[in-house]
This record gives C-alpha cells, sequence and structure tokens, in this order.
C-alpha cells in the first residue's frame, strides 16, 4: 500500500517536473537518505512544497527537451544529485535540487549546428558526385569514343516516341533492358549511343507488359494495320489481356505511335 | 474549429497541415484505386483518355510520392522542426509560404498533368514545374539551415536531423530528375538515383523524424541512446541513395557502381539494427500507457523493417535477375511510404488534442481504419512480392528456354501467372481507400466534436 503511495508521488512529481519517472525516484532517495527523512516526505513535500509549484510550470522549451534527452546523460545527473546531497540540508536546498534535477536533465552534450550541416551537405555531395556525375561521364566517354555513337531517327519517329512518353507507355513495357544474357544481348540498350532524349526516356524501368525492343521484327507487330486496329480497340484483338485503347488519339498521333513501334527492332549497329 | 489563413506561428501552421494530410491521403489513395482497378475493370471502364492504364499510373506517382510526401513533410517541418530549435523559426513567414509552396507545387504537378495530359510531358517534369518545385525546395532547404544554426539548443535532436537530411535529399532528387539524357544508360542512372534519394532517403527519413517523436515524448520515454540514432541517421543517409542501381545489374550501367550497389545494400542491416533496438529499448522505457495510436507506430516499425530486410535480401546476386525491372521493386517504394504513411496518421492523433483542444476518443471507428491501414499494407507487400516473383521467373524461363515469352506471342501465358495478383491489389487499395476515408471522418469527428482539453503551448522567445 505504502509502495503504491510513493509510486503516486514519484508519479506526480515526475509530472511536475516534465522530468522521467526513475531520476526523480534516484534524487528523492538520495534526498531522503541525506537529510534522514523518508522517501515518502521527500517526494510529499517536492510534491506539495512552493519549491515544485514554481518550477511545476515548466517553459514549454524545457518541455521540448526533455523529449529525446539521451539516456547516456543520466549518470551524470545522479552525480550532481549526490554531490548537492552531501551539502547542508534545509527546505530551500529542496528546492535546490530539484530545480538542479530539471537542469541537468535538460543539458545535453553540445552539438555544433555547422557541422551537422556540413556533413549532410558532404555526403550529398558525395553522394551526387560519385553515385551520378562521375558514372554518367564514364558512359558518355565510352559512346563518344565508339565509331558509331548516334542513331537517326526521323522526325515521324520522333513525335511517334513523344506520343509513347505521353501515354506513359514505359510505365509497362521495356525495350530489353532485362538483366539476363538471352534479353540483353539483342537490342538497342546494350548500344550505348547518343540518341534523343525522348528515345532514351522510352527505355522503360519496370517490365509488366511484353518488352518492345524488337516488336517491329515480329508478327503481328511488324503489321501497322494490326497495331492500328489493336491500339485503337485493344478488345477487339484480345479481351484477356487489358490493354488500354488510344481510340481518343487523333490520326496523327496514332500514326506517329505505329511509326515509332514499326522503328523498334531496326538495327542499330 | 479555428484555423487561421495566415498562421503567426507554428502550431497554427501545423494544424493547417494536420488537416491536410489526411485530404492528400484520400486523393492519392483515390487515384491509386483507380489505376489498380484499371487492371482488373479494363473492359467495363470507359476507354478515354483518363482511364487508361498509364494516365492513372503517372497520376499516382505524382499523388503519393509528391502529394503525400510533401504533405507529410511540411506537417513534420513546422511541428517537429520548430520544437528541436528551441526559439520560434527564423523568418517564420516565409518558412509558412515555403512550406504552402511545397504543397502546392506538388498539387499543381498533379492538376497540370490532368488538365493537359497532351503536354504535361513538357510542362511536368522535364522543364517549368520541376523549376519551380527546385525553388520553393531550396528555399526550404535555406530556411531548414538558416533555423538550424540559429538554434537556441545546445544538442539536435534526431527528428530535427532526421528532417533536414530529408530536404538536402530532396532537393539533390529534384536537381537529379532535370539532368540530361544522352545515353542509354543515362536513363538508369537517373531513376536509380532519383528512387534513391527522394524515396529511399526522403521518405524514410521523415518517417524515421516522427518515430523518433513519437517513440519519446509523447510516450514519456527517453531516447535509449543517441549514439545509436547517429548511426541510423548517418547509416541510412549514406547507404540508401546507392541502393537501387542493383536491380539494373547486368544492364548498360557500369559493373562498379552495380556491384556496390549489392555490397551496401547489405550492409543496410548496421542501421537497421541500431534503429531497431532503440526504438525497443527506447518504448521500454516509456512512462504511458494507452497511448491511443502507439499500435500504429509499432506496426509502421515492423513494415519498415519488413521493407528494408527484402531490400538486403534482393541484393543476392541469383535473385537479382528474377526480382529486378518486376513490380518487386515498387515494394520498396510502397513499404516505405506504408510507413511513413502510418507514422504521420500516428503523428496527427497525437497533435489533434495538442493544436486544437480536442481529444480523441478512440472508438470503433478508429480501430477500423487502423486495422485497415495495417493489414492493407501488408497485404501489398506480399502481394507484390509474390507478383515480382512470378513475373521475374516466367520472363526468364521463357528468355533462358528461347521461347517468346518475353516478346508479345507468350504473354497470355505471364498474364495467366499474374492477373490474379493484380486483381488482389485492386481489392487492397480498395480496402486503403476505405481506410483512408475512414480516417478522414476520424479526423473530422474528434477537431469538431472532442471533448475539450488543454492545448499546448509554446511561448518561445528569440531574445
Amino acid at each position: 500500500m505504502r509502495r503504491t503511495q510513493v509510486s503516486d508521488l514519484v508519479n506526480k512529481v515526475a509530472e511536475l517536473l516534465n522530468a522521467p519517472v526513475d531520476l526523480v525516484q534516484r534524487s528523492a532517495e538520495a534526498r531522503a537518505q541525506a537529510s534522514g527523512k523518508s522517501v515518502e516526505e521527500v517526494l510529499s513535500s517536492w510534491a506539495g512544497g512552493e519549491s515544485v509549484a514554481a518550477s511545476a510550470t515548466p517553459a514549454p522549451k524545457e518541455e521540448a527537451t526533455v523529449e529525446e534527452a539521451p539516456k547516456e546523460e543520466a549518470p551524470v545527473v545522479e552525480e550532481v544529485v549526490e554531490e548537492v546531497v552531501e551539502e547542508v540540508v534545509e527546505e530551500t536546498e529542496t528546492q535546490e535540487v530539484v530545480e538542479e534535477v530539471v537542469e541537468e536533465v535538460v543539458e545535453l552534450k553540445n552539438e555544433s549546428a555547422l557541422s551537422f550541416i556540413s556533413g549532410v551537405l558532404l555526403v550529398g555531395l558525395f553522394t551526387f558526385l560519385f553515385a551520378f556525375v562521375i558514372p554518367k561521364n564514364q558512359a558518355t566517354d565510352i559512346v563518344s569514343d565508339s565509331l558509331n555513337n548516334s542513331i537517326s531517327a526521323s522526325n515521324e519517329v520522333i513525335k511517334g516516341a513523344e506520343v509513347y512518353a505521353e501515354l506513359n507507355c514505359q510505365s509497362c513495357h521495356t525495350q530489353n533492358v532485362r538483366t539476363l544474357i538471352p534479353d540483353t544481348q539483342n537490342g538497342k540498350v546494350l548500344k550505348n549511343k547518343f540518341a534523343n532524349e525522348t528515345l532514351i526516356n522510352n527505355v522503360g524501368n519496370i517490365r509488366l507488359g511484353p518488352d518492345l525492343s524488337t516488336s517491329a521484327t515480329r508478327e503481328p507487330t511488324n503489321n501497322s494495320q494490326w497495331l492500328t486496329r489493336y491500339l485503337s480497340d485493344s478488345t477487339s484483338v484480345n479481351r484477356d489481356i487489358p490493354h488500354p485503347s488510344y481510340d481518343f488519339l487523333d490520326d496523327d498521333d496514332l500514326e506517329y505511335l505505329v511509326t515509332y513501334l514499326l522503328s523498334l527492332g531496326e538495327s542499330n549497329e | 474549429m479555428k484555423i487561421k489563413l495566415f498562421p503567426k506561428n507554428e502550431q497554427e501552421l501545423s494544424k493547417l497541415f494536420v488537416l491536410i494530410f489526411p485530404l492528400t491521403l484520400l486523393l492519392s489513395l483515390t487515384i491509386s484505386f483507380l489505376k489498380n482497378a484499371y487492371f482488373t475493370f479494363a473492359n467495363l471502364l470507359p476507354n478515354n483518355s483518363v482511364f487508361n492504364y498509364g494516365f492513372l499510373d503517372r497520376l499516382d506517382t505524382q499523388a503519393a510520392l509528391g502529394l503525400v510526401f510533401g504533405a507529410s513533410l511540411c506537417l513534420s517541418f513546422s511541428y517537429l522542426f520548430s520544437k528541436s530549435l528551441g526559439r520560434s523559426m527564423v523568418l517564420f513567414p516565409i518558412v509558412f509560404l515555403t512550406l504552402l509552396g511545397v504543397v502546392g507545387t506538388e498539387f499543381l504537378d498533379i492538376l497540370v498533368n490532368f488538365f493537359f495530359q497532351n503536354s504535361a510531358y513538357d510542362l511536368g517534369n522535364s522543364s517549368l514545374l520541376i523549376l519551380l518545385k527546385i525553388l520553393v525546395v531550396f528555399g526550404l532547404f535555406g530556411l531548414a539551415t538558416l533555423n538550424l544554426l540559429a538554434k537556441k539548443e545546445a544538442s539536435i535532436f534526431a527528428s530535427a536531423q532526421f528532417i533536414y537530411g530529408a530536404v538536402v535529399f530532396y532537393l539533390i532528387s529534384l536537381f537529379i530528375v532535370r539532368a540530361e539524357l544522352n545515353v542509354f544508360s543515362d536513363i538508369f542512372l537517373v531513376n536509380s538515383l532519383y528512387t534513391g534519394t527522394h524515396i529511399y532517403v526522403g521518405v524514410a527519413f521523415i518517417y524515421m523524424a516522427i518515430v523518433h517523436f513519437l517513440m519519446t515524448r509523447p510516450l514519456q520515454a527517453v531516447l535509449f541512446n543517441k549514439t545509436l540514432s547517429s548511426i541510423t541517421f548517418w547509416g541510412f543517409l549514406f547507404l540508401l541513395p546507392w541502393t537501387n542501381f542493383k536491380y539494373y545489374y547486368g544492364s548498360v550501367l557500369p559493373n562498379w557502381i552495380e556491384n556496390i550497389s549489392i555490397y551496401l545494400s547489405m550492409s543496410l542491416v548496421v542501421p537497421l539494427l541500431a534503429f531497431l533496438v532503440n526504438y525497443i529499448k527506447t518504448i521500454q522505457s516509456k512512462e504511458v500507457d494507452g497511448v491511443g495510436s502507439l499500435n500504429l507506430l509499432n506496426f509502421s516499425v515492423i513494415l519498415f523493417s519488413i521493407t528494408t530486410i527484402f531490400h538486403m535480401i534482393s541484393s543476392f546476386e541469383n535473385l537479382l535477375p528474377i526480382l529486378g525491372i518486376t513490380n518487386f521493386v515498387n515494394v520498396i517504394t510502397y513499404g516505405l511510404i506504408g510507413s511513413l504513411v502510418l507514422a504521420t496518421i500516428s503523428l496527427s492523433y497525437y497533435l489533434i488534442p495538442k493544436l486544437y483542444g480536442r481529444e480523441v476518443n478512440y472508438s470503433r471507428l478508429e480501430d477500423i481504419t487502423f486495422f485497415g491501414f495495417k493489414i492493407s499494407y501488408l497485404l501489398l507487400l506480399i502481394n507484390n512480392t509474390v507478383l515480382g516473383v512470378n513475373s521475374g521467373y516466367s520472363w526468364n524461363a521463357g528468355a533462358n528456354a528461347g521461347s517468346p515469352t518475353i516478346y508479345g506471342e507468350g504473354y497470355g501465358i505471364v498474364w495467366s501467372l499474374i492477373s490474379f495478383n493484380f486483381s488482389v491489389n485492386t481489392f487492397i487499395s480498395l480496402l486503403l481507400l476505405g481506410s483512408g476515408f475512414l480516417y478522414l471522418i476520424s479526423v473530422l469527428r474528434a477537431i469538431s466534436s472532442g471533448s475539450i482539453t488543454t492545448v499546448e503551448e509554446m511561448v518561445y522567445s528569440n531574445d
């Protein structure tokens, strides 16, 4: 029963001081030992005393600070509390001890904002340089050195590639970027060349539907009439596979798109 | 309920974002449901420029990774970042405008794509809007730096560290996406690093900032070890940006970067363990029981851990050809976004009494909402893992056998194997949408009719 009372008091004081319970408990025990009073008496005085009341409305700044005070600071607090309790004990000093507990809890390792900011920026710069700029230049250099380093595409093909990008076809279709040898040995991707930005973007990153890198070399996707019909109303060809129908495209855009698809699979050597 | 048009301090600003977050989440979940529904009801939906997968997929990415991420960033920045400084924010009116700018530009991105589909490719990520985004996020970066330099607290709290890291890498990701594409490998580089910086670091760090706050202050717990939180911060900051390159193993990317990605992905175990130990030990020291949304927070940690473990497992060289460039890659994104959403929901429930002075009554509505979110995100992870493995395996089996499954003719075989998982995805996204709707109702109910309680007051002085 008495233990419950002490526990309640500890909780009350901890709540008033906004300090961890175990810290308040240790402080009270140290105070009790030094003053010859019981822990309960010490806690009662803290909980009801004016001194506590004064410190029981901590500034919001302190409230915010206590939230993440590292536990490793706790031993320092304990030492300070023990040091204090060795002094002559009077009621006024109780107030000092309690206030000191609060102050010490919020005393944290001094960290320089400048060092932290510099550290984060350095890691960012390092990542940008080594994970982006250097490999990008490396790839471009390899291509620059090759004999045949550019892809020629007609205006119609480029326009078709733009329609392909606007429709976001690359969210389902890749153009030969699989990681296995049988997959990657054919097609454009292994032949690094300077190309139109839209053509590059159309290569795709996730494969949901079939790969289109050689679609123009196979039946029936090498047939412009079949492609036009499929793209306008895909259900007329296959109802099981949920391919979007692009009947909202105007005739020109549909034609460009078909021209672009028929260009896939041409040799890039 | 009072929300001021021009907030005067951080708390009034946070109130605004507590309300904005459920709305952005609902919008994102609605688009996600429509996107997934396309696969199940393709023949029933009207064939037009909106109801087609490519369009909805782009919109979904912008809503989840742009808008929801932006709203979470703004909420955590306005409340947690200011709390860590020990003073009022420097240049608060500009901070307010910048944070509105972050959410505004992300929302504008969705609007532009919706209304100007034909020119979205030019207006969107490739030119005008991205410049505006860079400007706004650069402003946020400058303000965050200024405020950190002017801090009054001795220590820099973990939450502030993570938020700052997220802002810096969000900015880097915007520069990357602007990069010029010269050769085919560039698209893999850009995509990998954009994913690594924006999604992996950005989303994970906002999540971490919220968790590091929620596991201490609301529970009156003391952070177990600051060193462990530093290991978590610097470990993830250094490793995460490199971890997406591995999914292009064997492609035209330079071999060294693919190998580094594999090894660094496996090293994620170090910051993950540091985080888990810190979390578990800190939670054990909690002084307050019965925080209503604690179970949601705990589940978000489980979700984050599973995602990171998947990230590590997929680094094995034998698995990469099966998992790379399939839906499995999305699992990592779903896991991180899911963790962030759960943590932000938890934070918003904590903030409603503090900011609006209204108690949240954890009733059956909240229980159902929490359960809905938890089960949905878990199922989403499992289902897409199965989907990724199934499709990757069938692509590779076909490729190795020289059969045409990797091309158009044999696709029917592959589709028959994976179509069920797409239908399950539709069901899961419907569950998520329902949970998002209930969450919005719950927040509105708490704000409008919750029993009155004391509002948290923060009286900072800049003297």
